[in-house]
């Protein structure tokens, strides 16, 4: 079954979980899904599914009744999830678990990586794992993030030799694509579920809602978790404006080297001279005492008062 | 998007993250507790904080690393000045030297206690209780014993020779810290395959400099001819002149034929070819990239019009 263990050992990183290799898709062509969950929420990881099985076997397949996943409830998904374990003979899985730490940490850095990227790399990554662990993919089936024409040239680019189709709503057209999103969706909410919070929270309040930012029951929860200094727990995409916005709105406001700041002002905050000042003569008189630069170079001052 | 954040000055807070020598604590016979005091910066003239240790035995002065974006964790706490302050030891003679200095315009000798006064900055004459002060006067001033009782008159030829020594010293201390010197290196991370010892100049000036950090610009550029220095010249002299244009008898014609570039011809020939290097780079997402251009162009100002 699937064991989220690994990934709630240390939930501020990500996780790959992948089930045995069939031995079948060794030897036979194999078609791949891929699918993601939780990509829109506030709260939680984001899940990165991929599905494969032999070409021949997609009947059977069919025959699961996988579909896609946001039609169904969540006793359905698990119930659907068993029977692709059951179907373990034929049917392989691989997940990868985005944090929310690291979703936060990748969009917000100095270099930003934003959430498409980040999705486009993971999956790569999971159709790279499966091709490493010698499944013989052939083809490949994307639920597209941006546009489909130009993620699907990436992605034949990276693996010649495999057919790729990237469409909107792969999750309904192809049944490998629904049993991956099923796989990232059991997951993603068994994490959610189970989170562990390792901020000294006490009781955690754990009614927050679907996670989605426009859930009231979220926002609430939001509101209630925000700590002004530290605004929330790893739990919390703090890269989601709805986040930003209330850590501005009701937090310390905090000052980072790269935030923007008009032009002018930063300009002299910093004390940086006008490109102009260095084509004119220096005016006369204007000559102050100047700190010597082994001072100013290591930012030491003295001071007239504490 | 979320509105751009306003930064308020820091405001005076009661906690300091502070670095300091042992020292200045360190003494239990002496019940005064070391104390901050502002007295005048021999360099500006102006107030500058001192820390005077317990028993005002010694003198340390203050410096604060400060930058931009930075904040402490202390213990649980918050502290918004991310200043590290320094509380290191220092040679009180820089502070006591133009009080010497201005009563020797006089040209008599004095008793120290009656030279080293200020109203502005009345802890001055504290300085006269560190251990060091009374003993090594003699670098700074010629001494005269009457009975019991000492005189001091300020002598430029024995400071000289005083500060020439501390430059000295100077250099022994930043040759051993490896402390780039060289006019060229201006950042401090920057570290020179090339060993500079054989800039024995550089070192000089450069520890003239600091030296000068503690004593009057009339005092740093004597001490500069005392260490056979030249004073080097400011960018505005060594700038190159300006070009004049020639004038001649001639006239005036332009050198190349732009017109072609008007004619229809010029307009109709399809662009140049572009590098792979040029091709890759076209490729470059630039979704969310601002032009080039945007960072020339005054921002609020040129709406308004």
């Amino acid at each position: 079954m699937m064991d989220l263990n690994p990934f709630e050992a240390d939930n501020s990183v990500s996780c790959r979980l992948a089930s045995q290799i069939p031995e079948v898709c060794r030897t036979e062509d194999c078609c791949l899904g891929v699918d993601e969950a939780g990509r829109g929420p506030v709260l939680g990881p984001m899940v990165y599914g991929i599905c494969f099985c032999p070409i021949s076997k997609n009947q059977e397949l069919k025959d699961l009744k996988v579909a896609d996943s946001k039609t169904l409830t969540e006793a359905e998904r698990e119930n659907l999830f068993q029977k692709l374990d059951e179907a373990k003979s034929y049917v392989g899985w691989a997940l990868d678990v985005l944090s929310p730490n690291v979703i936060s940490t990748s969009m917000l850095q100095r270099t930003k990586y934003n959430l498409n990227a980040l999705s486009h790399d993971t999956a790569i990554g999971l159709i790279q794992f499966a091709l490493d662990s010698g499944v013989q993919v052939k083809e490949v089936f994307v639920d597209t993030v941006g546009p489909a024409e130009k993620y699907e040239q990436k992605l034949s680019h990276l693996f010649p030799g495999i057919e790729v189709t990237v469409r909107p709503k792969a999750d309904s057209l192809f049944p490998v694509v629904s049993a991956a999103s099923i796989c990232a969706k059991v997951a993603r909410d068994r994490a959610v579920e189970r989170w562990k919070f390792t901020e000294n929270l006490g009781e955690v309040d754990t009614d927050y809602g679907s996670g989605y930012p426009n859930d009231p029951k979220t926002k609430a929860w939001l509101l209630k978790y925000l700590d002004p200094v530290f605004g929330y727990p790893q739990f919390v995409r703090f890269s989601w404006s709805t986040a930003q916005t209330l850590m501005d709105s009701q937090g310390v406001s905090v000052h980072w080297d790269d935030d923007e700041e008009d032009g002018e002002k930063a300009a002299k905050r910093q004390n940086n001279r006008s490109m102009l000042s260095y084509f004119s003569a220096p005016a006369e008189g204007e000559k102050t005492h100047q700190t010597h630069r082994f001072f100013t170079d290591r930012r030491l001052k003295s001071l007239n008062s504490l | 998007m979320a509105p751009k954040k306003r930064r308020t000055p820091n405001t005076q807070n009661d906690n300091w993250v502070v670095i300091s020598a042992d020292s200045i604590i360190n003494s239990t016979k002496h019940n005064s507790d070391p104390a901050f005091l502002r007295m005048r910066n021999p360099s500006t003239d102006e107030a500058s904080l001192y820390v005077l240790g317990s028993g005002d035995l010694q003198l340390y002065e203050v410096k604060a690393f400060e930058e931009d974006f930075h904040s402490w964790f202390v213990g649980q706490t918050v502290q918004r000045d991310g200043r590290l302050i320094f509380v290191t030891p220092m040679d009180p003679l820089y502070l006591i030297l133009p009080y010497l200095i201005k009563s020797g315009r006089e040209g008599k000798f004095q008793p120290v206690d009656q030279v080293v006064k200020d109203e502005d900055f009345p802890a001055c004459s504290r300085l006269l209780s560190c251990t060091r002060s009374l003993a090594s006067l003699h670098h700074i001033a010629e001494e005269k014993e009457v009975g019991s009782q000492k005189f001091h008159r300020y002598s430029q030829d024995r400071t000289m020779d005083w500060l020439k020594k501390k430059v000295e010293r100077t250099v022994v201390a930043l040759k051993k810290k490896n402390v780039c010197v060289g006019e060229g290196v201006k950042s401090t991370t920057y570290v020179r395959v090339k060993s500079e010892s054989d800039n024995q100049e550089d070192y000089l000036r450069y520890a003239h400099g600091l030296i000068s950090d503690y004593i009057s610009a009339d005092l740093s550029k004597a001490l500069l001819g005392h260490l056979g220095l030249s004073e080097l010249k400011s960018p505005k002299e060594t700038e190159p002149p300006s070009k004049k244009r020639k004038l001649s008898d001639k006239p005036v014609e332009a050198e190349e034929d732009y017109t072609k570039f008007n004619s229809a011809d010029f307009a109709r020939k399809p662009p140049k070819k572009m590098t792979a290097a040029q091709k890759t780079l076209a490729k470059v997402d630039k979704s969310g990239m601002k032009p080039m251009s945007s960072f020339f162009s005054p921002k609020a100002k040129a709406e308004k019009k």
